[in-house]
């Protein structure tokens, strides 16, 4: 082999790193599009045995958003192995333990049971903000487009916006709320 | 002179039962344990490894195809175009190419496979609001 | 029986490079390992002491290795230059057989046992475009972008929101308005 197509084969089978914010996001939605950079499924070169699956940085999962009532109904198991070592934790309950769980398990639970996965997973980094130290930051070339729109929270519009939004009539002065009667 | 005929005679002998169980042992060299030396778990082996042999015959097949959707899919996806809407794209124009050498453009050849995907994106934009 | 089970796997190769400009000498390096004692040596004793200076004046450009080993079988270890090694184990051998084992080997361009081949056919020139690696399609300014990456990160064509359709409808409106005064 020629030292040309040797450095060929480097470009070829060289890791990438993406990054993907979290914020407002589905964690199971957002986990089929991690995993197909996790695993090189956007790459022509793909086949399950070849190891040409990149590095995902995920940051600000603790601004993720669960759909419907998931918070409070969906529980999540953990069995220690002892009798009655069995134990169910809600989805708020855990995200407050740990803010990159819930992200963390919806990507591990996304990318099938086989022997690869545990692998794989080493190539995920998950950070609760956007806090990522700079050795990592700086190897990543490019960026996993989120799937949702991010709403704009109303405490965070500026006062002159809300002012001047567009009103089909003024309240009279003397107006008061229903709950305030 | 070599008398190849005389050689099989003496090598052939033996009851029949002895050369028909070592045609089962052929195929049963390379099992582990007993079921390569044990006639009666080698001939079990040996059917089933036939069985998986018939049905992988068709499933390499699907698997194949599986592969080369994945790399061609993932093709496409870099030019910002879904592998229905490419594949669709190439029929409608009249270009057949398989999907295994697509797959293989789409590796081996990228600016080839560039151009076969803009003119599946021009066909879409062009049907768009048809 | 299937043979292609037992076979070593391997891709093909052809020597024609040798040949068309000089003989080189593919075969580089001999090694004989013997016991001073057993009578499995023998042989290669007797090569040894009789043959072996002669056969290296003969092929001047292999390096032969001389190994007693207490208590082994004698073997022949040959090494190619691309790469091959090829054992071979001389017990009970006579040294006239092992001389005629040496010279075969110094003739081969590598090791000749039958391989299963991963593919039938080869080609020095796999790509002319050059192959696919992940910088092929890839935007120069993608790279160089600071992560996380506001543009980049959003939604790819993101539907109208109604806040958006509204704010519309009411610049379309002052504006209709500002033009009857």
């Amino acid at each position: 082999m020629s030292s040309r197509q040797r450095v060929q084969q480097w470009a070829t089978f060289a890791r990438q790193w993406h990054i993907f914010d979290c914020k407002w996001q589905n964690p199971y939605e957002s986990a089929i599009a991690i995993v197909k950079h996790l695993k090189g499924l956007h790459k022509p070169i793909y086949h399950p045995m070849n190891d040409c699956g990149d590095h995902v940085i995920c940051i600000n999962t603790k601004e993720i958003a669960l759909p419907g009532n998931e918070w409070t109904k969906r529980a999540y198991f953990h069995h220690t192995g002892y009798p009655g070592g069995a134990s169910w934790t809600l989805a708020w309950e855990l995200h407050s333990k740990d803010p990159v769980m819930i992200m963390k398990k919806a990507i591990y639970r996304r990318l099938g049971n086989n022997l690869q996965r545990r692998y794989t997973m080493q190539r995920l980094h998950l950070f609760p903000d956007d806090n990522v130290p700079k050795e990592l930051i700086e190897n990543v070339t490019s960026q996993i487009r989120q799937l949702r729109v991010v709403p704009q929270r109303i405490d965070h519009i500026e006062k002159d916006v809300i002012d001047n939004y567009p009103k089909i009539m003024d309240y009279p002065t003397d107006y008061l709320p229903k709950t305030l009667k | 002179m070599v008398f190849l005929t005389a050689v099989n005679l003496i090598r052939s002998r033996g009851p029949d039962e002895w050369w028909r169980k070592r045609k089962i042992f052929k195929l049963a060299a390379y099992f582990y344990g007993r079921r390569r030396n044990c006639y009666s778990l080698a001939i079990r082996s040996v059917h089933r490894a036939l069985v998986y042999a018939t049905k992988s015959r068709q499933e390499r097949k699907s698997d194949l195809a599986e592969l080369w959707k994945q790399r061609i899919t993932a093709g496409a996806a870099q030019h910002g175009i879904e592998y229905w809407q490419f594949m669709d794209g190439l029929h409608k124009n009249n270009i057949e190419i398989n999907k295994k050498n697509l797959a293989d453009l789409a590796a081996w050849e990228p600016a080839s496979f560039e151009s076969l995907a803009k003119i599946s994106k021009d066909f879409v934009e062009k049907n768009r609001n048809k | 029986m299937n043979h292609s089970q037992f076979l070593v796997s391997g891709f093909l190769r052809a020597p024609i490079y040798n040949g068309i400009g000089r003989q080189i000498n593919q075969l580089q390096r001999v090694t004989l390992k013997f016991c001073k004692s057993h009578g499995s040596s023998q042989g290669m004793r007797n090569f040894i002491e009789n043959n072996l200076v002669d056969f290296a004046k003969q092929n001047d450009s292999v390096v032969l290795y001389v190994k007693p080993r207490r208590h082994r079988s004698p073997v022949i270890v040959a090494e190619y230059l691309n790469g091959d090694r090829k054992w071979m184990s001389c017990h009970n051998r006579p040294s006239e057989e092992i001389l005629k084992w040496l010279s075969l080997l110094s003739l081969q361009a590598g090791d000749t046992e039958p391989i299963r081949y991963r593919k039938h056919w080869h080609t020095d020139v796999p790509s002319i475009q050059g192959p696919w690696n992940p910088f092929t399609h890839k935007n120069p300014g993608h790279i160089i972008a600071e992560y996380p990456h506001e543009g980049l990160g959003r939604v790819f064509k993101a539907p109208q929101s109604a806040t958006e359709k509204l704010l519309k409808i009411a610049k379309k409106r002052n504006e209709s308005e500002n033009k009857k005064e």
